[in-house]
């Protein structure tokens, strides 16, 4: 097969913003000779070394892994977070998925609690000041200890390795049409109260989670359900059906009452 | 009582009130529809379970538990909605939704403004006689006095398609709220909470359009 026949010229419209406080708008850039096999950040790439030749500032984008398993891209690509493919991270996504001639718009995650630092980055800090409130078991693990010392089923084990594959992207925060966390916060709390080690601190954990996710400025579940759509680990809906539960048990049930914290996930 | 502050302020919270007072309002729903179907029986029918309803000591604690509900539903949703909006104060130039949403959980605001609109209108006219020529008439004549205007009586028909819409999502919605979610009876509340949205918007719709088009009123 001819691979000059399969190379194909595409538009990518692209959200630059110089700084955090600065306005933004798109800028329309042509790649040229792109290839199928290429992945959608080759393809920014090649742009991007275009734009240094001639001395332009490249354009900014998170990226780490490549390999969709450290959750640090975060590109809305033609209106949905990662991309159009079903359980893949933007750097999964491939020019194959184009075709000549197409016009692809990309922007950053757009949330409140996400502020932009520059073109398509964003700050995320806000999970984890989330998970700084909670999101940990305060024990001295020591050294590696007997597998078989604490029981756990197996179904649960599972379910609480399910919810431990979020990479924390915050693609959830993007899709979602009330910028709302709560998927991540489930997944989060759901791999603690499953397993008997999260016991100890369930309530307190999640009343501390929740409430440092309100003060992030993000918005309210509304069970839209864009969220588990575009998970690029497949985090389900019924985490945060465990969610609500564990609150309501903290709320109702338990002893304890919302810590108060300020912004910076201290306890005052 | 610091924790219920914080309760109802959280986002939690707020979700949980107002699916609860959501799946209460489902409740009250449910007998009102029975009684009004009370008007394809007949009037007599129609008119002795009107006064008994107007007799009951009753009903006046009833209904200000109903507006205390209505008022609990609408006020905590907007209060999110609110939240909701401030939360990305910058919107996405292009949307392409993945597959969560569906038409009804996407017009939820705009349904429930629609069947706010309708209810003042509906408890003006049919309690307070509202519009009416007369005052003193049974409640049997008053609906059709009112049907007969076929202006009133597709306005009610769209109204209530757009509750219908509102159940799509709020009621199996509540249920996730309060928790409920598991593989083996979630499947069943979505299906039920379709029919749900379908017999109450069908069944309340067919009254005016039976009065009005289908000679009901005559």
């Amino acid at each position: 097969m001819n691979a000059q026949e399969k190379t194909m010229d595409v538009t990518l419209r692209v959200w630059r913003q110089k700084g955090p406080d600065q306005p933004g708008r798109f800028v329309s850039y042509a790649a040229k000779g792109v290839t199928p096999e290429m992945s959608f950040f080759e393809a920014l790439d090649t742009i991007n070394e275009g734009l240094v030749a001639k001395g332009e500032d490249a354009i900014a984008f998170d990226h780490d892994c490549r390999e969709g398993i450290c959750g640090t891209c975060c590109l809305t690509i033609e209106g949905q977070p990662h991309g159009p493919d079903q359980a893949a991270t933007g750097c999964q996504l491939h020019m194959r998925a184009y075709k000549d001639g197409d016009a692809i718009t990309i922007e950053p995650f757009r949330a409140r609690a996400f502020p932009v630092i520059k073109d398509l980055v964003v700050d995320r800090s806000a999970l984890d000041r989330v998970m700084a409130s909670g999101g940990f078991v305060s024990v001295n693990t020591g050294s590696a200890g007997e597998a078989n010392a604490i029981l756990v089923p197996k179904d649960k084990a599972e379910a609480a390795m399910d919810a431990a594959a979020c990479i924390g992207c915050g693609a959830c925060v993007a899709a979602c049409p009330n910028a709302s966390a709560m998927l991540f916060v489930s997944a989060k709390v759901s791999q603690f109260a499953l397993l008997p080690q999260g016991g100890p601190e369930r309530d307190r954990r999640v009343l501390a989670m929740q409430r440092q996710m309100d003060l992030e400025g993000f918005g309210n579940c509304s069970n839209e359900g864009e969220c588990e759509a575009v998970c690029p680990k497949e985090v389900k809906l019924a985490n945060i059906a465990r969610l609500n539960r564990e609150y309501i048990r903290a709320m109702f049930w338990s002893h304890e009452v919302h810590p108060k914290v300020d912004l910076e996930g201290q306890e005052e | 009582m610091r924790w219920l502050c914080d309760f109802l302020n959280s986002s939690i919270g707020k979700k949980i009130s107002v699916g609860l007072a959501g799946l209460f309002l489902c409740g009250f729903v449910v007998p009102h529809l029975l009684g009004n179907l009370l008007l394809f029986v007949g009037m007599a029918q129609f008119n002795a379970y009107a006064h008994f309803l107007q007799a009951n000591p009753l009903t006046p604690a009833a209904e200000l538990g109903l507006l205390a509900l209505f008022l609990l539903h609408g006020t905590v949703a907007l209060w999110a909605r609110w939240q909701n909006w401030r939360a990305r104060p910058v919107g996405y130039d292009t949307v392409a939704s993945k597959g969560g949403r569906t038409i009804g959980s996407r017009t939820m605001t705009y349904t429930a403004f629609l069947v706010l609109a309708f209810l003042i209108l509906h408890v003006a006219m049919f309690k307070y006689g509202w519009g009416s020529a007369f005052h003193d008439e049974e409640l049997f004549q008053r609906v059709m006095d009112f049907f007969r205007n076929p202006w009133i009586a597709g306005g009610y028909a769209l109204a209530l398609i757009g509750l219908g819409l509102h159940l799509s999502h709020g009621f199996e919605s509540a249920f996730q709220t309060l928790g409920v979610n598991h593989p083996k009876y979630t499947p069943f509340i979505k299906v039920l909470g379709v029919l749900f949205a379908v017999a109450v918007a069908g069944a309340f719709a067919a009254i005016p359009i039976w009065a009005c088009f289908l000679g009901g009123a005559k």
